[in-house]
């Protein structure tokens, strides 16, 4: 088996890997809801709390399974597009971050425009989402850039 | 950094694919190898003069 088809079954598994984990952290926070007749969210939450967790650990395996498989330019781009475009994707949510840190930006309800929740969490994670795709599109920019240069 | 990778893969009447598969890197970084755009590492040098049987220095140069 080829080094590439091995990465293609293992971003494959992984893919299908991660709904699998997703419907036991589910069916598992219903089995303990319902032994412990704790009716609670508590169980949910710990249940995703898991999921989330596991989840990250297997992304992290993933990613260092790929960069090592990978040959020394392919290595080279992602290092590249993470420092270029992931920094420059950072700056550019700086600025919102900034803006966002000033008193005018009070009356924006920002985490509305995407959910129906208002809460400081739905906000905590507007903004997270808003750097991690400003992140990933300067990421993946980056990277389209490298190889196009080296053409 | 110069070099004479296209010219010595000619010579043996080798594809990029095939010469990637000899190094064990991607054809797109043969590709980027050939073009002068990507100065490959030293192990991966080293790797190319064994394939080609040539020193180093007479497959790459600095352009000085």
């Amino acid at each position: 088996m080829s080094r590439q088809q091995r990465l293609i079954i293992v971003l494959i598994g992984s893919f299908f890997g991660l709904f699998i984990l997703a419907g036991v952290a589910g069916f598992l926070s219903g089995v303990v809801s319902g032994a412990t007749g704790d009716t609670s969210d508590r169980p949910l939450i710990w249940g995703m709390g898991a999921f989330a967790v596991l989840a990250m650990i297997g992304a992290m395996a993933v990613s260092v399974f790929w960069m090592r498989n990978i040959d020394e330019a392919a290595r080279e781009a992602h290092k590249s597009a993470w420092f270029w475009g992931g920094t420059g994707g950072m700056a550019a949510g700086g600025v919102l971050v900034i803006l966002a840190s000033l008193p005018q930006a009070e009356s924006l309800n920002l985490a509305a425009w995407f959910t129906d929740r208002t809460d400081p969490a739905a906000y905590m994670a507007t903004g997270a989402f808003a750097m991690l795709t400003l992140m990933i599109v300067g990421y993946a920019l980056a990277w389209v850039w490298w190889w196009l240069a080296r053409r | 950094m110069n070099n004479r990778l296209k010219v010595l893969r000619a010579e043996r009447n080798w594809s990029q694919a095939e010469l990637a598969d000899r190094l064990g890197v991607s054809r797109q970084t043969v590709n980027a190898l050939e073009t002068g755009r990507y100065d490959p590492s030293l192990p991966l040098a080293f790797k190319i003069a064994r394939i080609f049987a040539q020193p180093i220095e007479s497959i790459f140069s600095d352009g000085e």
